[in-house]
């Protein structure tokens, strides 16, 4: 190493250093034991025993541990195309420059501020199947046709969409963020195009989103390791039960039941860090996916 | 840099003058949006204001007839609520404080610094996060055990100054890697140091950002449930997100229009923090924005 | 111009500074003031006892009425009440971490997994020393308490289920309003007569449905005379279960299934409301618990009903119900399990327990009552109650320290036949599979430990 990146690396790891301590203080141990524990049969209160990979053999053969796994791929392979979509949306119908601005902006990022506890409560009465909001409005557009609107959260085959749609009130952090990178298209980019005569739909596709690109890998990525771990939302809509007929079990609500509820911590752990590899490995594709398409505009 | 005014924003959408219609159909269209998205805090209110007996009643009423603006007292009575106030603000304003310091200083290290390893770290720095938090949660409460700090709010409030944040690690070395070379570069010349550099010029130009992440790191620490139910033990040091689980009672009968008022007054806070530095923060990641 | 804004920025950094340092400031004041402090281990010089409940509530105001009356009428121990949420998780952090409550108040149904693990002391000793006897309890409570034999707590707050059912209703439909059903078959036919449909074909009211309220969908099996496990094995495919699930499935059949679900959404999930599906007369006839006189009066002061025990689809097998209870346990690692065992001497003796139950308006797990308290009760079946807890039919959650597990697979197999996504001989047998392999796990799970435990003693 030359004497400068000598000096950098020393810097570089200076800086770091209020990362690295906590790091080793806080969370190393926990990661690390994590590990071992899934190697162990440990229920928490008594100490662990070791057991090689028994756990991740049983949970190849594990019927409720792939439910789980297929519920949560369906909720991220739904929820993040469209909340991608619609937090884009937004920040672009945000970033108009009408007024009131400042109170629609507040608006959309409201339900994000809501404790958990009362948002599923006012989920539950607005989705109920007979006198729920959602349902009123959905039936004087379906049953004209002969179509009766869904009965959500006790279906098995809505429920999962139903936990979707109440996602997607959370998008505010995004278009937030969003909001933030739109602000700083060069405006000489459009005014240029304009002069070309385009139309506001190839102003986006071609100008704002390739600009837009980097935050949207950001919040990507966010996504995908927030919507593969879900698990507040479904747990107070359904006490932890994860129904009707386990249609709402997720991963991470069924590694905290067996954590927590069968007390096996080991097998939980195991089942971490499988996800662990997936998020990790996800992500990899999506960072290599992203510099095709992630225009850095660079300083 | 000059700031940015809507009229900028007004341009760099439409490009040129907006028509009368087009401004009325944005509008329209937001009100719709604005509409959806105010419904669950517009039916938290108006449950709020009811009975007992009508707030579950069905088919749904919007009207509260009549208007009860005692269950705000009541809810106010029925926990220690304003104990539990202080309490998450003490925790709140101390985990903010440490997570934007160190959160920027661990950012400046991963985007500006260049160093051998730096990637590497940085994945590892992202794969904290990716690891679901119930297997954790054993093992870091034999840690802060080992400290003697179960039942104080040592647990909840000093990761955050050792920028256990990974997600606002992420975000500000995002920003910080937009900010031009030639400007640490002209202070280098200057004869400052790094942390000079850091100290004059990045983080003054970051302050916008740095308050995203103080909103955000306040808003976790307010609404924060887990935390406080693992590692407090008095119960006069509890905060508001638990103390609203004590209005749900299991065969008790949950007083539900009690609940949704002490609901919203814990959000009224935030929603007035928000609504007040929006323009900081909008206005300041702006200057040049979330680019790799 | 970038230097300038450089420059320009360069006095707001002093005030960042500033506002740097007065942070730091309040972070060393706040060091000293602000953190709670670490709990003590006497009070006045009494001895202090942290006991762990979850009751809020009037529930709650009961268990500090307890406290406060046995606060005052001594002055060696100090009784320090804590309402916690989430206390099976709590209480299991807190044993595992090493520095408990001196006293928690768990459920029946959880106790069995902490006593497998030997994180609750046995109190057999305690008892004994206290003079205290098991048989002053009424047997089904105690036997909650109970692991392999052993005994780990002491039941405070006992519950049984009865049919509850809507008198007017009865009356309207042409059926005498004081004779409840004796036989499960008597209960399909009058819950026909007590259905009825709307001109659509919409069901607007039931008479009964076996989803409603779908508390112990893992108990249906004993109105059929089956068990859900013995002492070697699961017994959950047996012809009794099975006859059990179809008896559920034929509920969904007489519906159909989307209507049934149509209809279920309907229905309140918030029990202490006056929409509460019972409460608002939408289901005539429903197992409940003895706490739902106290709701109906509360949400619904007009209704007419009455209680009996639910009935069994075998015949010359009465007085068939499920018994359920709280418990208060002492956990392993306190340092004053003397004290705190004075304590639950006192809640579960008669003037505790009957202080407790009769604000909790339930009944004693005691087998002498004083008649005062019968007398009192604001529940007029509340006699029932208490005669159902002594019948030899009463039955309750197996002690399996795996009974979390299978009672989810229980319940997501109720789930599928009720839905009409399966039927109940597949569905049966599937719980019964799943079910033994974690019997297996779990024997060999203990075994593994033992032996290490076993290596570990010198």
């Amino acid at each position: 190493m030359t004497n400068r990146e000598r000096r950098n690396l020393r810097t570089g790891l200076l800086f770091i250093l209020p990362w690295i301590l906590g790091f080793a203080m806080f969370i190393a141990y926990p990661l690390g034991a994590s590990v071992y524990f899934s190697l162990c049969d440990y229920s928490v209160l008594k100490p662990p025993v070791y057991v090689g990979s028994a756990n991740y053999e049983e949970l190849a053969t594990d019927p409720v541990f792939w439910q789980s796994m297929g519920n949560t791929f369906f909720f991220a392979a739904i929820f993040l195309p469209l909340a991608t979509a619609l937090a884009i949306a937004l920040a672009l119908l945000l970033n108009t420059g009408v007024r009131g601005m400042t109170i629609y902006r507040t608006i959309f990022f409201l339900p994000s501020l809501t404790p958990m506890v009362a948002l599923g409560i006012l989920w539950m009465w607005m989705l109920n199947g007979e006198y729920g909001v959602v349902n009123h409005a959905l039936n004087y557009l379906l049953r004209p046709f002969g179509v009766e609107a869904p009965t959500w959260l006790q279906s098995t085959t809505w429920a999962k969409p139903a936990i979707v749609l109440m996602s997607l009130w959370g998008v505010g952090y995004a278009v937030v963020i969003y909001l933030a990178a739109l602000q700083d298209v060069p405006v000489q980019l459009y005014e240029a195009a304009d002069l070309d005569g385009a139309r506001w739909s190839s102003k986006i596709w071609h100008i704002t989103l390739p600009l837009l690109s980097p935050a949207i890998f950001f919040n990507v990525v966010m996504g995908l390791i927030t919507a593969l771990q879900i698990f507040a939302l479904p747990y107070v809509l359904t006490n932890g039960a994860g129904g009707p007929g386990r249609s709402t079990t997720f991963y991470t609500m069924y590694l905290y039941n067996c954590a927590f509820r069968y007390l096996r911590m080991g097998y939980a752990c195991a089942m971490a860090w499988i996800l662990f590899l997936i998020i990790l490995g996800l992500t990899l594709i999506i960072h290599r996916a992203s510099r095709r398409h992630v225009f850095y505009a660079g300083g | 840099m000059p700031a940015v005014d809507d009229a900028k924003s007004n341009r760099a959408f439409a490009g040129k003058r907006r028509t009368a219609a087009s401004s009325l159909a944005i509008h329209v269209v937001l009100l719709c949006v604005s509409l959806l998205f105010l419904f669950p805090l517009a039916w938290m209110i108006s449950t709020s204001l009811k009975p007992l007996d009508q707030t579950m009643r069905m088919p749904p009423e919007w009207l509260p007839d009549p208007i009860q603006w005692k269950n705000y007292v009541e809810a106010v009575h029925y926990i220690p609520f304003f104990t539990y106030a202080r309490n998450t603000l003490i925790i709140a304003v101390l985990g903010t404080l440490g997570t934007v310091l160190s959160s920027a200083i661990v950012a400046y290290g991963f985007s500006r610094v260049e160093w051998k390893g730096r990637n590497t770290a940085f994945i590892v720095l992202l794969a904290t996060m990716m690891v679901p938090f119930p297997v954790t949660m054993v093992p870091m409460y034999a840690v802060f055990r080992l400290l003697h700090w179960i039942g104080t709010y040592r647990p909840l409030w000093v990761p955050a100054w050792f920028g256990a944040s990974a997600f606002n690690v992420f975000l500000l070395r995002q920003f910080f890697l937009t900010i031009p070379r030639d400007l640490s570069d002209a202070a280098c010349i200057d004869g400052c140091s790094e942390v000079g550099i850091f100290w004059r010029v990045v983080a003054p130009l970051s302050r916008p950002a740095l308050a995203v992440i103080a909103l955000f790191h306040f808003l976790y620490c307010w609404n924060d449930f887990l935390g406080p139910l693992i590692y407090l033990i008095n119960q006069d040091t509890f905060t508001l997100a638990l103390g609203l689980q004590f209005y749900q009672s299991r065969q008790g009968g949950t007083p539900w229009n009690l609940l949704m008022a002490a609901s919203t007054l814990v959000v009224t806070p935030i929603i007035a923090l928000f609504f007040f530095t929006q323009r900081t923060f909008i206005q300041g990641i702006t200057m040049s924005g979330l680019k790799g | 111009m970038r230097a300038l804004q450089v420059l320009g920025l360069e006095n707001s950094a002093y005030a960042g500074r500033a506002l740097l340092a007065a942070g730091v400031a309040l972070l060393l004041c706040g060091c000293q003031i602000l953190i709670p402090q670490p709990q003590d281990e006497y009070v006045n010089g009494r001895i202090r006892i942290t006991y762990w409940e979850k009751w809020t509530g009037f529930e709650g105001d009961a268990i500090k009425q307890v406290v406060n009356r046995f606060n005052e009428m001594q002055d060696r121990i100090y009784v320090d009440l804590i309402t916690m949420s989430q206390i099976d998780q709590k209480a299991l952090i807190a044993i595992a971490g090493g520095d408990p409550p001196d006293l928690v108040g768990l459920w029946s149904s959880g106790l069995p997994q902490f006593a497998e693990k030997r994180a609750v002391m046995p109190l057999a000793p305690f008892m004994e020393r206290a003079g205290m006897r098991k048989e002053d309890f009424i047997q089904v409570f105690i036997d909650l308490n109970c692991y392999r034999g052993e005994l780990y707590g002491l039941p405070t707050t006992p519950a049984t289920m009865a049919l509850h059912w809507n008198k007017r209703m009865f009356r309207e439909a042409g059926l005498d309003p004081d004779r409840p059903p004796r036989t499960l078959a008597e209960l399909d036919e009058m819950a026909a007569r007590l259905t009825k449909y709307d001109a659509q074909g919409h069901l607007i009211q039931v008479g009964f449905s076996p989803g409603e309220p779908g508390w112990w969908p893992w108990a249906w099996g004993f109105w059929f005379g089956g068990e859900l496990s013995n002492d070697n094995e699961i017994t959950f495919d047996s012809p009794e279960n099975l006859a059990a699930f179809r008896w559920i499935q034929s509920y969904t059949k007489r519906y159909g299934a989307a209507e049934m679900r149509r209809f279920q959404s309907g229905l309140s999930t918030n029990f202490a409301s006056p929409q509460n599906a019972f409460f608002s007369e939408k289901v005539a006839m429903e197992l409940q618990g003895v706490w739902t006189a106290n709701f109906i009066h509360q949400y619904a002061p007009n209704l007419e009903w009455a209680a009996a025990p639910f009935p069994s689809a075998v015949p010359g097998m009465e007085n068939v119900t499920i018994a359920e209870c709280d418990c208060i346990c002492i956990p392993v690692g306190t340092r004053h399990p003397d004290e705190a065992f004075e304590f639950m001497k006192f809640l579960c003796s008669q003037e505790g327990s009957e202080m407790l139950n009769m604000a909790q308006q339930k009944f004693t797990p005691l087998k002498k009552v004083s008649p005062a308290f019968i007398k009192n009760h604001p529940n007029e079946y509340i006699q029932l109650f208490i005669d159902l807890a002594s019948s030899p039919h009463a039955c309750h959650t197996p002690d399996l320290s795996i009974w979390f597990e299978y009672l989810d697979e229980i319940a997501a197999a109720f789930d599928l036949v009720r839905f009409g996504l399966d039927t109940p001989e597949h569905a049966v047998s599937q719980v019964q599979q799943r079910a033994s392999v974690m019997w297996k796990r779990a024997e060999a799970s203990i075994e593994r430990r033992e032996q290490a435990e076993g290596k570990a003693t010198p």
